[in-house]
């Protein structure tokens, strides 16, 4: 991946190229042929005037004449292209598959990105009348809150967490730790961290940011041609939920995440306990600690407590969002799904250097399209 | 009519004509009592007053943004170094400026000037230190300057940028003042009046005081750190 | 949809209600559907102060909440308040609700009902 962050000298182009080029050396494949890429960006097209570059992508990289496709769902892409690029290889169609997720945001107005971002709630139920997404995260954090006991400390801790490991990420769009009194607590929290969407503040929200990751997959009988450290995908889930959180059966519940989480855990044989650390889709810090219930790691309502008690720290006994989630590591929403699969593979692999979770075997990944009505869910092992 | 020329230092100044084109800049003022404040990343900042000794080397710390067009710094930047070399060469009328320093490295500055004893003018805030809220709190120091120590009944404030204006005149509820064109020329002019400034004053004016004695000797000179986030081409 | 009245819709062939307006049922996939008038009267299940308003609204904080109906359909939309609490009654207002690219757009918002 390239690091997260601003990038106004390059084009998104140019951060999928640099992306793609660092995947196909790690894994020996620079002279070697790609069958397909597949390129994800949520909003090439509103933001950097590029539509299909999955074409630009495998024209620039020299890769002619390989299949390509861009995938687009939402902060989903990345996600999906890898579930796709996946499907390609099982079904017998190709062997080497490269999935890059790229997007250039931080040229545009924060307005204009939020509206963008906005248009992928129910037009008619909720962006009509002024909904965004922070609107939607105040709203499930206010319901966790009076229904769970969750507390406004709980939200800033999740935030300290992932700086902290954002900044032994090389890779991370912010490798600034921040200390708890300075977003909670103090009178100069107030000043630091303003009210976004009621409870949500802005140190709760991940940050705008420009970026690429990519993973080449194969299939499992050629992987040593590659790597003698191949990194399995063991297990994959997708599942959709009722578009308008108002249509949600319980509005305080992911389930699509449940059943994603449901099915890869089920693919790859594994349970939720059997994970040594997890990726989540962290947007808004209130959505770690649900992800964390839903996924099946903790018991509804559970999440925050788990958080306090240190379980999800990187030395505890589930480390969430070792690389810093996307609050820290930054959020380029095409790339996100793709950077997730990318830091489950450098920990399996021992690669993670300061911020390695011990003995790493299994992890888990989520990745959440629209306010969690079309989630990913991967289950990645060492070989 | 012929002035008599005395050398002082670098510059021949003729005395008459300084005392026709210098202002009245060493207005006595209550000076700006020195507080800290702490920053989400959990670092204490020092804001305190300049003396214009000092502006020539804020005006060093600056000069990077005079080219940096993105979020409107190159403007900001260019305005508050005019600013600032003019009240140090005597040509803008009681003007004052607080810095914010962090572990001894300049943060931010904020300048203002009083325009009368009623009114206020607020020109500029530059946070060198981002992502760090520096500049909400130096804005709010300079205001707390003009309002408390000072005793302003208003100030008057613009916004080059729309991070500046989303961050602060959004942030402060500030109303626009109709009919009054701000110094700076700009589309509109808003107003904090002392009502508004009292109304947040509780959530958006804060620090410590006083400043422990050995921090604020420390933070007596401040180095200039070089700015990572500018990009160097 | 009448100015006077927030109506939802009930399918006929399995009963379930759905609001705002939709192609298929969501629960047996029918295409014919009733209206089901909401009545006067709902209570709010959650809600937020929105601070980040987007382009197009005036109202800042804006304040948006989830509303339930009889326990039966869902309403999200604005309310005319500041004061709002869960559980808070709340009635159906037709009026403005923002602009989208300059262009006018009404509908149903909710105030208080005390």
């Amino acid at each position: 991946m390239t690091k997260f962050g601003r990038h106004d000298d390059k084009t998104l182009i140019d951060l999928m190229v640099e992306s793609s080029l660092r995947a196909l050396e790690d894994a020996g494949a620079s002279e070697k042929n790609v069958d397909a890429v597949y390129a994800a960006s949520m909003l090439a097209g509103e933001l950097n005037n590029r539509v299909a570059i999955g074409s630009a992508l495998v024209d620039q990289l020299a890769l002619i004449p390989a299949a390509a496709d861009r995938v687009e769902n939402g902060p989903a892409s990345g996600g999906s292209a890898i579930k796709n690029a996946y499907c390609g290889i099982a079904c017998g169609m190709y062997d080497t598959v490269l999935v890059t997720g790229g997007e250039k945001m931080r040229h545009v107005p924060g307005e204009t990105i939020t509206d963008y971002i906005a248009t992928m709630t129910n037009i008619e139920a909720e962006y009509v009348h002024g909904v965004t997404l922070p609107s939607l995260a105040g709203m499930l954090t206010r319901l966790y809150m009076e229904r769970y006991g969750l507390t406004e400390e709980d939200l800033a801790r999740v935030a300290v967490k992932n700086h902290l490991n954002g900044s032994k990420n090389p890779y991370a769009h912010i490798q600034q730790p921040i200390a708890l009194e300075g977003i909670y607590g103090s009178p100069e929290a107030e000043v630091n961290n303003p009210m976004i969407a009621d409870p949500i503040r802005m140190y709760h929200c991940c940050p705008v940011t420009d970026g690429a990751a990519s993973v080449l997959l194969c299939a499992t009988e050629k992987a040593k041609e590659f790597t003698d450290t191949p990194i399995r995908i063991a297990g994959i889930g997708q599942a959709t939920d009722k578009m308008a959180v108002q249509d949600r059966k319980d509005p305080a519940v992911l389930e699509a995440l449940r059943v994603s989480a449901a099915q890869a855990f089920k693919m790859s044989k594994t349970t939720p306990q059997d994970m040594s650390l997890a990726e989540l889709h962290d947007a808004f810090t209130i959505l770690e600690i649900v992800e964390s219930e839903d996924a099946g790691f903790f018991k509804k309502g559970a999440g925050s407590k788990a958080l306090r008690d240190g379980v999800t720290a990187l030395e505890g006994r589930l480390p969430i969002n070792p690389s810093g989630g996307l609050k820290a590591r930054g959020h380029p929403v095409g790339a996100t799904g793709v950077a997730q699969v990318v830091e489950l593979t450098w920990q399996l692999r021992g690669e993670a250097d300061k911020r390695q979770v011990k003995n790493a075997k299994r992890g888990f990944s989520c990745n959440l399209g629209g306010f969690a009505n079309n989630i990913l869910a991967f289950v990645l092992e060492r070989s | 009519m012929k002035g008599r020329v005395t050398y002082r230092g670098e510059f021949p100044v003729s005395e008459d004509i300084e005392s026709i084109l210098g202002v009245d800049w060493d207005v006595p003022r209550k000076p700006y009592p020195a507080k800290t404040v702490l920053l989400p990343t959990g670092e204490r900042m020092v804001i305190r007053e300049t003396a214009r000794e000092e502006a020539p080397k804020i005006l060093q710390a600056i000069t990077p943004l005079l080219t940096v067009s993105r979020d409107f710094y190159d403007i900001v930047a260019a305005r508050q170094y005019a600013e600032l070399l003019g009240w140090y060469r005597r040509r803008v009328r009681k003007e004052f400026c607080l810095v914010g320093i962090v572990d001894g490295k300049l943060a931010g500055i904020v300048n203002s000037r009083a325009y009368d004893q009623k009114t206020h003018i607020s020109y500029h805030t530059v946070a060198l230190k981002r992502g760090a809220r520096v500049g909400a709190q130096l804005f709010a120091a300079k205001h707390e300057h003009s309002m408390e120590t000072q005793g302003a009944e208003e100030i008057l404030v613009t916004a080059e940028s729309p991070i500046g204006f989303r961050r602060w005149i959004v942030e402060w509820g500030l109303q626009v003042k109709p009919g009054v064109q701000h110094e700076l020329g700009g589309v509109k002019t808003w107003v904090i009046t002392r009502d508004i400034y009292n109304k947040v004053k509780p959530r958006l004016v804060m620090g410590s005081r006083p400043v422990p004695e050995d921090l604020l000797k420390r933070s007596a000179t401040f180095e200039i750190a070089p700015l990572d986030w500018v990009s160097k081409e | 949809m009448s100015e006077n009245r927030l109506v939802a819709y009930k399918c006929k062939k399995c009963g379930a209600i759905v609001y705002p307006k939709r192609f298929l049922c969501s629960s047996c996939r029918g295409r014919d559907f009733e209206e089901y008038p909401l009545g006067g009267e709902g209570k709010v299940l959650t809600y937020t102060k929105l601070w980040a308003i987007p382009e197009g609204i005036e109202q800042l904080p804006l304040t948006l909440a989830i509303i339930e109906f009889d326990g039966k359909v869902r309403v999200t939309g604005q309310v005319l308040s500041e004061e709002v609490k869960t559980g808070d009654r709340v009635r159906p207002v037709w009026g403005h609700i923002r602009k989208v690219r300059g262009k006018e757009i009404q509908g149903f918002r909710f105030e208080l009902i005390s």
